[in-house]
Formats: C-alpha cells, structure tokens, sequence
C-alpha cells in the first residue's frame, strides 16, 4: 500500500478517465471513420459480416411468433374462403396450362431459330426460393433481409423475383442473411425495355414523389411512352434474365421546357409486402468478360525538371 | 447526498440488472422495427430512451463506448450507413452526460421536457450524416420521434427505477 499513500495520484472516487468532451472527440471521429470507410472504400464489410452473424439468433427468434401467426391465418383463413380460392385457382391453372403447352412449343422453336441463326443460346435461370425476414428500418433507402446467405448459395448481384415481377438485386451478402436493394430504392437502377414498343430505357427508383414508385427516366418528351405500358427487362445489363416484368407507367407527364418526359411507373412485384421470393442466379456470371481497354499511348515528355 | 425535497432514497443498481435492460432495449428496437412500424420515420427508437436512461443514473458505467456499439448493431439491423447511429448515440451519450446532474433534480414529468432537445438533436445528427450521404429527407413525420421518445421517457423511468424502489430487507442487517 505503499505506492496509494505515497503517490500523487487522486484516489479512485475522483477517478474518471478522460473528460466528457474527449470522449465524444474520440468516439465521434472513431464514428466518423467508420462512415467513411464504409461509404467510400467499402472495407467495412468483415464487421458487417460479424455483427450481422451476431445479430442473426435475434432475428431468427423474432420471426418465429410471426411465421406462426401466419400459418394459423393461413389455417383458419383457408377454411372459409376455400371454396373461392380454389374456384379462381383452377381457372388460373387452365389459363397458365394451355400457355405452359404453348410455351414448350415456341422454347423448342426458339432454340431451332436460333441454332438456324448461330445465335447465343438462351440460358435457364436457376431459382433458389426464400422468405423476406423483415423490412430494413431506415427510412432513406428501401431494403429487405432475406433468410438464406452465402452458405445456402446466394451469389451476390443475384436478382430476386416475386410471383409478379423483379422485386430487386442482392447487395450485400452475408453468411446467413443477404440484403436486397428493391427496385424501389433511390440508388437503384434496372435497364428496362417497353413491352409494346420495344423502346429500351433505364428505370430509377423514385421514393420522392410517391411512397414506392420508379421513375424512367432520359425519354425524350416526345417519345412513345403511354400509361398502362408494360416495362419489362431488357438484359442488357448482365444481371437481369430478359423479359421479366417489372413495372406499369402510372403517368407522363410532358413539358414544354425539358428535353425529357418525366415518366413515373409503379412496380409489379410487391415492393412493400412480399414474403416469398425468387433468387435467380446472375445471368452475366457465365458470360465472357469484357475486353480489356486498350491502353492510351502517352507522349513522351522531356525535360523533367531537375 | 443532496436531493430535491421527497425524493425516496433508492437502492443501489444492480449492474446486470442495467446491461440485462440494455440487450432487452436492442431487441425490442430490432423486433418493433421488424414486426410493428417497418421503416416509419416517426417510431420512437426504445434503445436511444433506455441509453440516456443508464447514462443519466449510471453516469460511470454507461457511457459512450457503450452507445457507440449500440450504435454500429443498430446500423447493421437497418441495412444503413455503418456509423450513423453510432454518431448519433454517442451524441446523444454525451448530451446525457452534460445534463445528468441537474436531471436528477426534477420529477419524471419535468425531465421529460428536458430529455425532448436531447432526442431531437440525435435525430438531427442523423438527418445530416444521411444528407451528407447523398440520402433524402425522412418527411415531415420524423419530427414525432423525439416527441414520441419524450412522451415514453417517464414509463420508462418508472419501470428501469422499480427495482431500486423495493423496500429494504430489514432481515439482512438486522443485529439478531
């Protein structure tokens, strides 16, 4: 006890570290780097990874009552409205059969036409189904957690399906969960192609204007855009199969000063309420990389200084 | 101890009883976020209110390293920049720090209006660094979250200083 009479040093009850404002320093800029590191050179993602395995037991408890709910609804829910249900359902099973029998007509065609052409084969999509386990909660970007990660075989870029149209893209894959950015979100955009003219654009989410919109966007204003046109993929991206639906054009609106028409469409794929999903495998993976670009020749410069 | 006049002498904190409500607060933010209010901008965020809570009562051991990994989970949960809500906490952290001392001078009600700047001005650190990110506004809505976190200030309060409030056991000391 030598060293606690002798020395200088404040007895423990005065003791408190360093001052409030350091600490709020300190943490702030710890915070900041953070950000930065996350924003700007994406090296942030091995923590990510950590803390979202760590968080994953948390989410994986919280779905269990809401997955229960939704089974005895589904239960008792089944019972009265049977008999509708399966009324309509044949009907959607008649309509979708004569169009499946068709459809392995115009597939064996396809293929014929284009081995007759020596065009690129058309490549099957492969589908891995998941559960959407809940909504991101921040309010500036539109996101979805999905149930299955990178053990389970999700490849990051992957596009993601409902029963109704493209519902967005996997972003951040972590082992047991992925992140999907919906086509809906602001930073996203998806080459599209209009079904009824053919005329290819790219569509931008817009949480502007509506709640969950999309915007096309570099039509010019006299361009053949009409409300109630289907937008479909237009795999030119290397991401998207071809020809899968995406959105409706709600409204053009057409003006007299811009070069280009403002065109908003709603999307096809439940945005706000899907619970299964479709993940297809990426369609650019397996094709060819692309060309180096040759590289510009500098002229010589002398006489460096000294 | 100096105390405003009819305050009840509490009983010392059980510290896991404090890191117990931290980890009850983090999940019940994930799970409400989850289940109840999605991504509405103007749900009342359970752990901010439970953080200053501990640091305004237990000003040396929850602090701001505490609110700066509440924080990065929070972010991880929200899909979100990594470090805003970690900003945002330690902020709000610090806030509570600076008034601790005078907050425990009121009733519940009277802190309440005292906490509500504090709350606000975490929401406004998070409305900048997501400017700054290039995001967009949140809308008008996400001016009730502060309030909304005022008005749960005193229910919280009641129910994290309960079990300071139990009687003492007379058993425990007595001589015989």
């Amino acid at each position: 006890m030598a060293r606690a009479t002798l020395g200088r040093e404040p007895p423990a009850f005065f003791r408190q570290g360093p001052s409030a404002f350091s600490r709020l320093l300190v943490f702030s800029a710890l915070a900041l780097l953070v950000m930065v590191a996350d924003a700007r050179f994406h090296v942030m993602q091995p923590l990510r990874t950590a803390l979202s395995v760590l968080l994953y037991p948390v989410q994986w408890v919280a779905m269990r009552p809401l997955l229960l709910a939704d089974s005895a609804r589904s239960t008792l829910g089944a019972v009265a409205g049977n008999e509708t249900a399966l009324k309509s359902l044949r009907q959607q099973l008649s309509t979708q059969s004569q169009r499946a029998n068709l459809t392995e007509q115009l597939l064996l065609e396809n293929r014929r036409l284009r081995e007759l052409l020596a065009l690129q084969q058309r490549m099957e999509p492969t589908a891995l189904a998941a559960q959407v386990l809940y909504d991101a909660a921040d309010p500036y970007t539109r996101k979805v957690i999905l149930d299955k990660g990178e053990v389970q075989g999700l490849r990051l870029g992957a596009p993601v399906v409902d029963e109704l149209g493209v519902l967005g893209q996997v972003t951040r894959l972590f082992p047991l969960v992925s992140e999907v950015t919906l086509v809906t979100d602001r930073d996203h955009a998806i080459p599209v192609q209009n079904a009824r003219t053919g005329a290819r654009g790219v569509a931008y989410g817009d949480t502007s204007s509506h709640a969950d919109a999309l915007e096309l966007r570099f039509m010019a204003a006299n361009a053949d855009v009409a409300v109630g046109d289907l937008l479909t993929t237009s795999g030119v991206d290397g991401v998207y199969p071809p020809g899968l639906p995406v959105a409706r054009i709600e409204k053009v609106e057409r003006r007299t000063d811009a070069v280009f028409a403002r065109i908003y469409c709603v999307p096809l794929a439940l945005v706000a309420g899907a619970s299964q999903v479709l993940v297809l495998a990426p369609v650019g993976v397996d094709a060819p990389a692309r060309p180096e670009p040759t590289p510009e020749i500098k002229p010589a410069r002398n006489g460096g200084r000294r | 101890m100096i105390m405003r006049p009819g305050q009840r002498l509490l009983m010392p904190v059980n510290p896991g009883f404090v890191w117990l409500t931290l980890v009850l607060a983090l999940l019940a933010h994930m799970l409400l976020s989850m289940l109840m209010w999605g991504r509405a901008a103007w749900a009342p965020d359970l752990l901010s209110i439970v953080l200053v809570f501990w640091t305004v009562h237990q000003t040396r051991r929850v602090g701001m390293a505490v609110a700066f990994v509440a924080g990065l989970l929070v972010d991880v949960h929200h899909a979100g920049l990594l470090g805003q809500h970690a900003l945002a906490y330690v902020v709000l952290s610090y806030l509570a720090i600076m008034v601790h001392r005078r907050l425990r001078w009121f009733g519940v009600t009277e802190q309440a209006l005292q906490v509500f700047p504090l709350f606000a001005l975490a929401h406004v650190v998070e409305v900048l660094v997501s400017l700054v990110v290039g995001g967009g506004l949140p809308g008008w809505w996400a001016l009730l979250a502060p309030v909304a976190e005022a008005l749960l200030w005193p229910l919280v309060s009641l129910l994290l200083l309960a079990p300071q409030r139990r009687a003492p056991d007379p058993d425990e000391n007595r001589p015989l």
